[in-house]
């Protein structure tokens, strides 16, 4: 039963098809998404808090930095226009931790 | 066009040898487009910073003049040397006959040598002999550690000392701002893995005591009960540079693991609550590199910033209407360059205890309990680690270069933050690089209490789950071990809850609707 509504709330077409149905059919849905939701968040929570996989030292916050010299250089290069999320994608500045492509730095 | 010697020994800052130490191989030489090595990229002292170059796309920058820093898939810059080992291979063959050096050769020779010497070593070595290791007011080797005077004891005359700052005694103090090249403690140097056992003579009474320094250094002569130490660096990795000595005694280590673990019983796997025994904790002294860094960090990426936010309201089927939110944002290129000087960031040297290897042992939980006050820790005395175990480091500066490397980028990255408020839309940051003009290396040795948990059932393959707790300033970590039954009988009964109230919300919407 669990994993059939955990299936159906990750399908994208159940959403779409509750978006298009009359917004009281909506409420039909709520037991469907609350249920696996709140199953998915209680085990994880308890695991992370038991395990505490996630914990890690942050460096990068933590150790004594001075900085100096600061250059920038922003120009703008266009427009992203009718945008529907609220903040652009791929946005990666508070994932201190993802590494891109190196440059030769002098 | 004559070229400055460049053997492989200056792809890489030199390791500090010693003079009883076997011939090792040689150094490898460092192959272009490998990640930044120390030695990399330093500019000479006095180089003047380009002034605009800053922002320079990586191919079309000015002529470079010294070695730059290479990256993965980087191109060299123009003017950049052959490889190294080329240029070795052709001199040995004998291809280039011996002749008068002109004066760009001595001119190149001497840039070399200069670079070569900003490769710096500092001798941390105590000076004493290996064997006795005495108490300086009376003479007696039965000296250990005490964690209510936090000082080293005699235990013949009670008294009681530390040894001096390793920062201040070594001059591992000066400014970072002023590092060029590379600077390392003579304790990091490189291991070599045969070294396994030593032979002390004692100044006592002459015999000789073989000692097993894979598993420890100090030892008793076995004829006048005096205690010999190792106290010379000897390159297995087990001697550091410093020490930070144990602040927390081991019952409050013992009360912050059992109130860590009282709060985590409720779903603990049922073995773990019948076999956990707190008072099995051990002190572990466990090692990590300390370095500094002098550096200027670039960051190239793209941000928006909003312009506009207007919804739309659309008709969907007969007579519904659904309201969206749009966005309208101008997009920029970002760019951040700044120094950076980065003071005690700590990268642990010892393989087994690698924090992003959690397969075999939780060792994240190790690595979170940090930081500690390493500009407190001492220099090396061997009593420090008596009463106590040690891990031997195993990794060298090599080893754990590119892994800094990356934390420097990863606290450019952080740093950068602050300056990129405007783009509310946020940040993509899609190139990074970073220029290491200078670090210094120090092998310290940290204090752990640590109790350790392996499932009885599973054997040698379970994971060994740690509590730790930083014997510096207390901070407590761990991970215990979880029955997934309860945890998944516990969550169907949340998801059931759940889902009730959901049809109770969702039928009265339904009716409503």
């Amino acid at each position: 039963m669990l994993p059939l509504l955990a299936e159906m709330a990750a399908d994208p077409a159940t959403g779409m098809l509750l978006a298009d149905s009359d917004s009281g059919a909506i409420g039909i849905a709520f037991p469907f998404l609350a249920g696996p939701a709140v199953f998915i968040a209680v085990y994880v929570g308890i695991y992370r808090y038991y395990r505490n996989t996630d914990k890690r030292h942050h460096f990068e916050k933590e150790t004594e930095v001075a900085v100096g010299n600061l250059k920038q250089g922003d120009r703008k290069v266009g427009t992203n226009n009718r945008q529907k999320s609220r903040t652009m994608s791929g946005v990666n500045s508070t994932d201190h931790l993802e590494r891109v492509r190196r440059i030769q730095v002098r | 066009m004559s070229v400055p010697p460049q053997g492989p020994q200056w792809a890489r800052p030199d390791q500090p040898r010693r003079q009883d130490a076997p011939a090792g191989g040689p150094v490898p030489p460092a192959p272009a487009g490998q990640p930044l090595r120390p030695g990399q990229g330093q500019q000479g002292p006095g180089a003047p910073a380009p002034a605009d170059g800053r922002f320079a796309q990586p191919a079309g920058g000015g002529a470079a003049q010294h070695s730059a820093p290479q990256f993965p898939g980087a191109e060299p810059p123009q003017g950049a040397q052959p490889p190294q080992g080329a240029k070795g291979a052709q001199r040995k063959s004998g291809q280039q006959p011996p002749a008068m050096l002109g004066d760009e050769a001595v001119a190149g020779a001497a840039e070399a040598l200069r670079k070569h010497s900003s490769n710096r070593i500092i001798d941390t070595s105590s000076g004493r002999a290996d064997g006795l290791n005495k108490c300086p007011r009376c003479g007696g080797t039965d000296i250990q550690y005490s964690l209510t005077a936090k000082a080293l004891v005699c235990a013949y005359c009670r008294h009681s000392w530390n040894e001096e700052n390793a920062e201040k005694a070594f001059g591992l103090d000066t400014s970072i701002a002023e590092l060029q090249g590379h600077t390392m403690a003579s304790g990091t140097a490189d291991i070599q893995e045969d070294l396994t056992t030593m032979t002390l003579k004692c100044q006592g009474c002459g015999a000789e005591v073989v000692i097993n320094v894979e598993q420890q250094l100090q030892a008793r002569c076995h004829w006048c009960r005096q205690t010999l130490s190792i106290n010379s660096q000897i390159p297995n990795g087990a001697v550091p540079d410093a020490v930070l000595p144990f602040h927390l005694t081991r019952e409050e280590a013992i009360e912050r693991i059992e109130a860590f673990a009282d709060k985590r019983k409720a779903f603990a796997h049922p073995r773990f609550k019948a076999e956990f025994v707190p008072d099995n904790v051990m002190g572990v002294y466990i090692p990590y590199m300390v370095v500094d860094g002098n550096m200027h960090a670039v960051l190239q990426g793209t941000g928006e910033v909003t312009t506009r936010q207007y919804t739309v309201r659309r008709k969907v089927g007969k007579d519904n209407y659904v309201t969206e939110t749009y966005y309208d944002a101008d997009v920029y290129s970002v760019q951040r360059a700044f120094d950076l000087l980065v003071d005690d960031l700590t990268v642990e040297s010892a393989e087994r205890f690698d924090a992003k290897d959690n397969a075999q042992a939780t060792n994240n939980i190790l690595n979170a309990v940090q930081p500690y006050d390493t500009e407190n820790a001492v220099a090396y005395n061997s009593n420090y680690l008596k009463n106590f175990t040690s891990e031997r480091r195993d990794l060298n500066v090599r080893d754990v270069d590119d892994q800094v490397e990356e934390k420097f980028l990863a606290i450019a990255r952080a740093k950068a933050s602050p300056t990129i408020g405007r783009y509310d839309r946020g940040v993509r940051w899609e190139q990074e690089g970073v220029a290491v003009r200078g670090t210094r290396w120090v092998s310290v040795y940290v204090p752990v209490w640590l109790y350790s948990y392996a499932d009885s059932a599973k054997g040698q393959d379970s994971l060994t789950h740690y509590i730790a707790v930083n014997a510096r300033n207390g901070n407590t970590m761990g991970s215990v071990p979880v029955s997934h039954p309860k945890i998944f009988a516990l969550a169907c009964a949340a998801g059931s809850v759940a889902a009730v109230i959901g049809a109770v919300v969702g039928f009265g919407w339904f009716l409503a609707g």
